[in-house]
C-alpha cells in the first residue's frame, strides 16, 4: 500500500562539489563536533538533506541552489574565498547574518534559507537513520532518547526511571530484526 | 465521455473518515445499501510504522493524493492580504480518514456549548456577545445528543473515567462534564510519572485535573489490543490496531452485514439534483474514468472545507449558486479553534518521551462558563491539556527559553542537558462564529483537475486575543506550580486552516441563517444529508470528533426512522 521510496534510491546528482561543500559547512556549524559527541555532518545530516531534495523535498531544490548561492556570494564579498573554506568564526558570523536577516541585500530570504537547512538538519541528526541521518543513532545518544519500543511497559513511563537505550530504526523495529 | 451510470443504491455516502465512517454502522445494520466513495485508500497496521519524519515532518506524503491537490488558501479579511499558504492538507484521505492518526481525544461537548447565546444573555446580558458574532443555540440540547454520545463511545471503544454519572459527582473524572447516563466502556489510559506530576500541581492550585477521555483502548477492547504507549501516536496510525479509528471499528462491522460496499480511490466531482431540487446521485472520477453512482440519498461527509467546497462546485437549474446554497449560507459561520500554549523548562527529567499524547492531564476550570466571566470580557474559555509523548525531532527542536543561541556548540550542550526537561501545556478554546469569517471558492487558485480551491476569510478577534491571553496566564501559573524554572508562551494561534474546522453547512432551525436542520438534513435538498464538524455552530474547547461522530449516528438513525419521508 505505502509505496514508499527510500533515500539514496537514484544516484541523481543534486548538488554541485561547490554546493555540497558549503553545505556541508553550514550544517556543521549549525551542530558541530565537539566534546558532546559528532556533529551534523558526522552523523549525516548533509547527506540526509541531499537525498531528500532528491525525492520528498523536490521541491526545495531552488530554495537550496539559491541560498547556497547567496551565501557563497557573501562570503566572496567579505574575504574573497567560498562559503566553505573561511574559518568558523567568519562562517558563524555570516550565517549569523543570514538567521537574523540582519543585512537585506540581493537576497531577501536569508533568515528563510537559514530556518530550512537549520530545520531540516535537524531532521537528519533527531530523525530515524532509515533516513540516512543519525548514524549510529548519536542524535538519540545525544538528547537521550531512549529509542524505539513496540511495547513500553507502565514502569518506562514514571518520571525516576533509568531505560536501558535501545538502538533500532522503525523498519528494524516493525520487521522484528536486530 | 459520459459518465458510466452505475446501479443504483439506497445511500451514497461521500468520505469514510471519523463521521462517514461511523454512520454506515447504524445504516448498514438497518439494512440500507450503501455505496461508499473514499478519496484514499486502505492502510493496515503494518503500514503504521513509528516514523516521526514520515508522520510529522511530512504529514502521510503516502495518503494524501487529494487533499494535496486542493489545499485550501487563506486571506486575513475580506481586503485583507493573503496568507501564506502551506504546502500540506492538514487531514488526509483514506478508509477511515484522519480517524487513522488523530490523538483520538474523545470529549463530549458541556450543556453550555449547545446554549452559548441564550446562557451569555441570561447571565452577562446580550452586550456580552461580541459585536459581528452570529452564534446561536443549537437546535438540539446536549440531553438530546447524550444517547448517541453513549452509542459512540461503546462502538467505537473510548477509554476515560467519568466525573458525572446522572448528576454523581465523582473527583476523579471531570466534575465539569454534563450528565452521562454510564461509566465509560473502559477505564482511562494508564498513568504516567509526569502527567501525575502535573495533577498533584493542579489539584495543590485548587484546580479539578482528570484524566482525558480517548478513542484508544486502555483494555483489550472488541478483540483488538490495548495500547502500547510507543510514544509515536500523535498523527501516527497504531501498529497495533489500539487507536480507535473508524478503520478499524465501525467500518470493519459495517461491511460485515453485507450492506456497505467501499468505492476506494474515488474522486468525487459533484453531487447531481434534478429539476425539483431533489439530488440524485454523485458523480467521481476513478482511474481516470468518470462514473455517476445514483442513489436514493445522498450523505456528504467528507472534511468542513471539503463538504462546503463540493456543494459550492455542485450547481444545476434548482440550485444556480451551489448545491443546498439558495440562501446564500454555504461557507457562512466558519470558524477553527484559536489555540495557544506555554512551554515550561524544568531541573529535572521529565520522561515524556513514551505514551501517547491523550494520556496527559486536562483541566476545565477554565472553560466554557465554568468561571465567572463578568471581569473577562470574553465567553467561553479554554481546556488545558498537558500531553505525554515527546518524538526526537520534536523534543530537541526546543525552545531555547532565552538561555541559549538556537544552533552551534552551545546549543548542542543545551539540548543535551533539556531535551528531556521541557513540556507544553497546551489551551484549547471556544470560538465562535463572525459574519466576516467564512468559506467560499478560490477565484484563482485552482486543483489539478481545474476546478477552484476552498478559500478562507478569517481574522482575529479581540475577545480571542484576550482568551488566549488569559489562558497562556492559567497554563503559566500550573507549569510554576509543578516546579518550572522557566517558561515561554507559544504564539497565539488564531482560526485559520485547522484539523478543529467548524461551520460552513451549519445546523440549525433556521433556513435563512443554516444549511441544514437539527437532524443534519439540507434545508433546500430534502434527501441530502451532511455529516461532520461543518454542521457545528459552536466548538466548545475541545477536539470535535466525538461530537461529529454523535451527530453522525444521530443522522443516520433520523434517515433510517424517516426514510420513506426522505427517501421516496
Amino acid at each position: 500500500m505505502s509505496a514508499l521510496r527510500f533515500a539514496g534510491t537514484t544516484n541523481a546528482e543534486v548538488f554541485t562539489p561547490n554546493e555540497r561543500h558549503c553545505l556541508e559547512a553550514i550544517v556543521s556549524r549549525i551542530i558541530p563536533a565537539d566534546t558532546n559527541g559528532p556533529g551534523a555532518v558526522e552523523v549525516g545530516c548533509a547527506l540526509y538533506i541531499e537525498s531528500a531534495l532528491r525525492d520528498a523535498y523536490r521541491s526545495q531544490k531552488s530554495a537550496y541552489s539559491a541560498g547556497l548561492a547567496a551565501l557563497d556570494s557573501r562570503a566572496i564579498e567579505r574575504t574573497g574565498k567560498l562559503f566553505a573554506a573561511l574559518d568558523i568564526n567568519e562562517q558563524d558570523r555570516i550565517l549569523s547574518e543570514f538567521e537574523l536577516n540582519t543585512r537585506v541585500g540581493e537576497y531577501q530570504d536569508s533568515a528563510a534559507f537559514f530556518e530550512l537547512v537549520r530545520r531540516h538538519t535537524l531532521e537528519g541528526m533527531f530523525g530515524d537513520p532509515l533516513y540516512g541521518g543519525n548514524a549510529n543513532f548519536a542524535g538519540w545518544d545525544l538528547i537521550g532518547y531512549p529509542g524505539l519500543r513496540m511495547y513500553v511497559t507502565p514502569e518506562l513511563q514514571r518520571m525516576d526511571v533509568a531505560i536501558h537505550r535501545l538502538r533500532l530504526s522503525a523498519k528494524q523495529l516493525m520487521h522484528g530484526s536486530r | 465521455m459520459a459518465p458510466v451510470n452505475l446501479p443504483r443504491t439506497d445511500v451514497v455516502l461521500i468520505g469514510l473518515g471519523a463521521a462517514g465512517g461511523l454512520a454506515v454502522l447504524p445504516l448498514a445494520r438497518a439494512g440500507l445499501k450503501i455505496v461508499g466513495l473514499e478519496a484514499g485508500g486502505w492502510f493496515r497496521s503494518a503500514d503504521h510504522r513509528p516514523d516521526e519524519i514520515r508522520n510529522n515532518i511530512r504529514h502521510w506524503p503516502h495518503a494524501v493524493q487529494k487533499a494535496n491537490q486542493e489545499i485550501p488558501t487563506a486571506r486575513n479579511g475580506r481586503d485583507g492580504p493573503p496568507l501564506p499558504r502551506p504546502d500540506y492538507h492538514p487531514m488526509m484521505n483514506g478508509v477511515g480518514g484522519t480517524s487513522l492518526h488523530y490523538w483520538g481525544q474523545s470529549w463530549r461537548l458541556m450543556q453550555w456549548d449547545f446554549k452559548v447565546r441564550s446562557e451569555t444573555i441570561r447571565r452577562y446580558g446580550v452586550s456580552a456577545i461580541p459585536p459581528g458574532c452570529t452564534v446561536e443555540d443549537w437546535p438540539l440540547s446536549y440531553e438530546e445528543l447524550e444517547p448517541y454520545y453513549d452509542k459512540v463511545e461503546y462502538a467505537i471503544g473510548v477509554s476515560g473515567k467519568a466525573g458525572n454519572v446522572q448528576g454523581n459527582i465523582s473527583r476523579t473524572g471531570n466534575v465539569f462534564e454534563s450528565p452521562r447516563q454510564r461509566e465509560y466502556p473502559m477505564p482511562p489510559l494508564r498513568a504516567a510519572g509526569f502527567a501525575d506530576h502535573m495533577a498533584e500541581a493542579a489539584s495543590r492550585l485548587g484546580w479539578h485535573p482528570y484524566s482525558p477521555p480517548a478513542a484508544i483502548n486502555s483494555v483489550p477492547y472488541d478483540k483488538r489490543s490495548a495500547c502500547f504507549y510507543h510514544g509515536f501516536c500523535g498523527s501516527g496510525g497504531c501498529p497495533v490496531n489500539a487507536k480507535n479509528s473508524t478503520a478499524v471499528s465501525t467500518i470493519p462491522q459495517a461491511i460485515a452485514t453485507g450492506n456497505l460496499k467501499i468505492v476506494p480511490y474515488a474522486h468525487v466531482i459533484a453531487i447531481e439534483s434534478d429539476a425539483y431540487g431533489r439530488v440524485t446521485g454523485a458523480r467521481y472520477l476513478s482511474d481516470k474514468r468518470e462514473y455517476f453512482q445514483p442513489a436514493s440519498v445522498v450523505l456528504l461527509a467528507g472534511y468542513t472545507y471539503e463538504n462546503t467546497r463540493l456543494l459550492l462546485l455542485s450547481k444545476s437549474k434548482a440550485y444556480p449558486r451551489g448545491l443546498s446554497n439558495n440562501h446564500g449560507q454555504v461557507g457562512l459561520h466558519y470558524m477553527s479553534h484559536t489555540r495557544t500554549g506555554v512551554v515550561g523548562l524544568f531541573s529535572f527529567d521529565l520522561n515524556r518521551w513514551y505514551g501517547t499524547p491523550a494520556q496527559g492531564t486536562a483541566l476545565d476550570d477554565w472553560a466554557d462558563d465554568n468561571f465567572d466571566h463578568s471581569e473577562v470580557e470574553f465567553i467561553g474559555g479554554g481546556n488545558l491539556l498537558v500531553p505525554m509523548e515527546a518524538k526526537p525531532i520534536e523534543a530537541a527542536n526546543m525552545s531555547t527559553f532565552g538561555k541559549a543561541p538556537r544552533w552551534g556548540s552551545s546549543w548542542k550542550a543545551f539540548v543535551r542537558e533539556n531535551a528531556a526537561r521541557w513540556a507544553p501545556v497546551w489551551a484549547q478554546i471556544s470560538t465562535f462564529p463572525f459574519e466576516d469569517r467564512f468559506l467560499d471558492l478560490d477565484p484563482a487558485v485552482k486543483d489539478s483537475l481545474g476546478y477552484p480551491v476552498c478559500r478562507l476569510t478569517v481574522g482575529l478577534k479581540e475577545t480571542e486575543e484576550r482568551a488566549m491571553r488569559f489562558m497562556q496566564e492559567k497554563a503559566e501559573r500550573w507549569l510554576r506550580e509543578a516546579g518550572a524554572i522557566a517558561t515561554n508562551q507559544l504564539p497565539l494561534f488564531p482560526i485559520g486552516l485547522s484539523t478543529h474546522a467548524y461551520g460552513g453547512t451549519r445546523m440549525g432551525e433556521n433556513p435563512e441563517r443554516n444549511v441544514v436542520n437539527g437532524w443534519g438534513f439540507s434545508h433546500e435538498a430534502p434527501n441530502l444529508g451532511i455529516l461532520g464538524a461543518s454542521t457545528m455552530g459552536t466548538s466548545g474547547a475541545r477536539n470535535p470528533t466525538l461530537t461529529v461522530q454523535a451527530l453522525a449516528w444521530r443522522t443516520a438513525d433520523y434517515l433510517i426512522r424517516q426514510w420513506k419521508f426522505i427517501a421516496e
